[in-house]
């Protein structure tokens, strides 16, 4: 007891690459044949390092002399000595190692979902979305109503999500190994339901408050919804680095944001841009108080003297700047 | 042939002829020979010989009046004109000097008399509600035209014969007879319709009566439709050259400032007689919207009601404008206020559907022609207007957009549009847009409109 070692080759990116059980005292690794454990990398000495149990029980990892050194993980300085913990690796050549022995705690299992939960849930999600478009396109119907123009945006929404979840479930499968279809496809759902709903409210609110400002960066909260839909897609495939895909979804939604305000604002100024609520909603939907006649006419009379500056500016600048110090 | 609603916006079509036009127009026009009839009809020889008569007196007073870019010292834009005094000074439209009075540096003015000579134009005045200029030629004591004092005090007959002279497409100084037949009924700037083929080119050249005095100035014709053309009468070019013998010319400088106090001066008046004319109220199913009193804005309806497939809300759209269209430049033209209105009642709309076809119906954003050089972006104001203290008035969701002249300090584009937000299935869009307005006027006018939408009684 005590005495059994195990030595776990690693991936650069910590993976359990092979695991060998040794019996103590000490284990010999390296590239020669005469090791408990054999590396094939031509980096590492014949006999590169020893693990040794020192006399309060820990375990160290001793360099007897090899060219290339021993180093803690991704460290840089060489060291001769390293007390082993378990969890941080060690480096040899090009090859990361991990030490444990059987004390080692390991942590609890997770909890599994009963198989086949998801399905109803996200059959219903499916069935809600459809629902929800299919509202939505109605609402929006002021022709001749035609199956067509409900069957094929449908038909392209479906399968729109179904590629994409996909797409997410083969990356899934690369890079853990599992698929979770049903993972992604819950996702998606999810997303694009709240998306189509906050679509809506923002135009609803828009026209409620009259407050255009709503529907001019409408644009963000999609991009932010956008990101947060693939930092969900991104834990699925794997829970390790979280921060860093938080970072990189939010790098994405920066980026997102900056181009199409870049955008806009160059639209702006290049032609005479939004500058009034474009959707009429049901007057019962109103919210805010009617302004009286003199109010109104009072904020009519303030726009006079920005329009005056405006004559000595530049044709082509002060795009989303003017947006923002408009009129409400 | 019907005259439709969109006919009115093709009056007034500025006759200076560019350069890449003009071979266009000739490209697309038949060969001058099958244009003649084999039976052509025997003209009575009294008139004929009055024609030779007129144009043999009137020659050596016509001129053609060339705007040169002057990078290039090449033509690119044509118009005609006349002597009208010993000094040396002669009339022609403003829209013919038009590229030189915005941009003196680029341009330059010269003439090119029927006996072959030319040489250098100054620009003396101008009147932009008139369309006319008064340029000074580099040669004094030449034939002059005397102005005829019929024309001058509006008491020529109605089909008294008139001769109207230039040099249409480039292709030579011409005389072309026609009929005079009044002024313009429903005009607000005066013009007099003459029964004549004016073509571009002709812009600024003289129409005489048979005695070769001025009745009036070629100016414009209508599009789509034939002979009809209209002159400047005789007695604004009168008042011009006064202003131009007894004022200081205008420096090349500051023609642009004097665009821009003619059209705020110009604005003033015209907004205070659509005042004094008053508004009327017109029945729009259960609304009531106004109209200008004032005869010079034209009216036309339309609805979509026969439409098939049976559209699902009706629209009934009535739109007036004003003919006050005036020539500023190439690409801009201002001066036209408008009143529209569309009362718009689902058929089986439901109030979502209704709501988003009444979006479709009542974009605000109807200022047109948008250039940075020349305005501008609009700023809007938006908001639902009313309270309980507007008795008889339905709650509107009111949208101002205005946009300021780059050029001309004071003077604004200013569309407003009104959306009635009483009922969820019916409602009137009424929309009021006014070019080229001091904003006072445009707040005073609007103020009227909006308090005319009312509920029928």
């Amino acid at each position: 007891m005590g005495e059994v070692i195990w030595v776990e080759v690693l991936s650069r990116h910590h993976d359990v690459v092979a695991r060998h059980r040794c019996v103590g005292p000490e284990v010999h690794i390296g590239r020669g044949y005469d090791n408990d454990v054999v590396i094939d990398d031509p980096y590492v000495a014949a006999r590169h390092v020893c693990i040794a149990r020192e006399d309060d029980g820990t375990l160290v990892a001793l360099d007897p002399g090899s060219a290339n050194g021993l180093f803690a993980d991704h460290g840089a300085k060489r060291l001769q000595r390293i007390v082993l913990d378990g969890e941080h690796p060690i480096r040899i050549g090009h090859t990361y190692l991990r030490i444990r022995d059987a004390n080692h705690v390991v942590s609890r299992e997770r909890l599994a979902a009963p198989p086949g939960r998801a399905w109803p849930v996200v059959l219903a999600l499916g069935v809600g979305l459809l629902a929800a478009e299919g509202i939505l396109l109605w609402l929006g119907e002021t022709g001749e109503p035609k199956p067509s123009r409900y069957v094929l945006p449908l038909l392209g929404l479906t399968v729109s999500v179904l590629a994409w979840t996909t797409l997410w479930a083969i990356l899934s499968r690369i890079f853990s190994g599992q698929a979770r279809f049903e993972h992604h496809l819950l996702i998606a759902l999810t997303a694009l339901l709240a998306f189509s709903l906050y679509n809506e409210l923002v135009d609803y609110a828009a026209f409620a408050l009259t407050w255009r400002m709503l529907a001019v960066y409408e644009y963000v909260g999609s991009w932010l919804w956008f990101s947060a839909l693939c930092f969900l897609h991104l834990r699925v495939i794997g829970a390790s680095r979280l921060r860093l895909k938080a970072g990189v979804v939010a790098a994405l939604a920066a980026v997102g944001i900056s181009t199409q305000t870049l955008a806009q604002w160059e639209t702006h100024a290049a032609l005479d841009g939004t500058s009034y609520v474009r959707h009429l909603k049901p007057p019962a939907l109103r919210v805010a108080f009617p302004q009286s006649e003199s109010a109104f006419f009072a904020d009519v009379e303030k726009l006079k003297a920005p329009l005056d500056r405006a004559r000595s500016e530049d044709p082509l600048s002060g795009g989303v700047f003017s947006l923002l110090d408009a009129d409400d | 042939m019907v005259q439709r609603r969109c006919r009115q916006l093709l009056w007034c079509i500025a006759l200076a002829l560019c350069g890449h036009a003009a071979a266009a127009e000739e490209a697309a026009s038949p060969p001058p020979a099958a244009a003649l009839t084999p039976a052509a009809p025997v003209a009575p020889p009294s008139l004929s010989s009055t024609a030779e008569r007129v144009y043999e007196a009137a020659r050596p007073s016509l001129l053609q009046i060339r705007t040169l870019l002057e990078a290039a010292g090449r033509q690119s834009s044509l118009g005609s004109g006349f002597l009208v005094n010993g000094e040396g000074m002669a009339i022609t439209n403003y829209h013919v000097v038009s590229q030189y009075a915005f941009e003196p540096s680029t341009y330059r003015l010269e003439y090119a008399a029927p006996d072959g000579s030319r040489g250098a134009l100054k620009l003396l005045a101008f009147d932009i509600a008139n369309d006319l200029a008064v340029v000074q030629l580099d040669k004094r004591d030449q034939p002059f035209f005397q102005f005829d004092t019929r024309a001058l005090q509006g008491t020529l007959p109605k089909g008294e014969r008139l001769y109207s002279m230039g040099n249409p497409l480039d292709l030579g100084f011409t005389i072309v007879e026609g009929t005079y037949n009044g002024l313009v009924e429903r005009s607000y700037n005066d013009r007099i319709h003459f029964s004549g083929a004016i073509n571009a080119g002709m812009s600024g050249g003289p129409t005489v009566s048979a005695d070769g005095r001025i009745a009036g100035i070629n100016v414009a014709k209508q599009l789509g439709s034939d002979l009809v053309s209209f002159l400047v009468p005789a007695r604004f070019a009168a008042v011009l050259i006064e202003r131009a013998q007894s004022g200081k010319p205008l420096s090349p400088a500051d023609s642009r400032a004097e665009v821009g106090r003619q059209l705020s001066a110009w604005q003033a008046k015209f907004y205070q007689a659509i005042a004094e004319q008053g508004l009327r109220g017109a029945s729009f199913g259960p609304y009531q919207a106004p109209e200008s009193a004032a005869r010079w804005f034209t009216c036309w309806a339309r609805t979509n009601a026969n439409q098939v497939p049976k559209p699902r809300a009706t629209v009934n759209m009535t739109n007036c404008n004003t003919d006050t269209w005036l020539f500023i430049a190439d690409d801009l033209n201002t001066g036209v206020v408008r009143f529209s209105h569309s009362y718009v009642r689902s058929v089986d709309l439901n109030q979502f559907q209704f709501a988003t076809f009444l979006s479709q119906q009542s974009q605000p954003g109807s200022l047109e022609g948008w250039s940075p050089k020349r305005y501008t972006r609009q700023r809007c104001h938006e908001s639902f207007m009313g309270d309980s203290t507007l008795t008889g008035r339905p709650l509107v969701r009111a949208v101002w957009c205005a946009r300021a002249y780059r050029e001309f300090a004071g003077l604004y584009d200013v569309s407003v549009t009104a959306v009635t937000e009483d009922r969820g299935s019916e409602a009137l869009v009424s929309r009021l847009s006014m070019q080229g307005v001091a904003y006072e006027n445009a707040v005073q006018l609007t103020k009227r409109f909006l308090g005319a939408v009312r509920w029928a009684k």
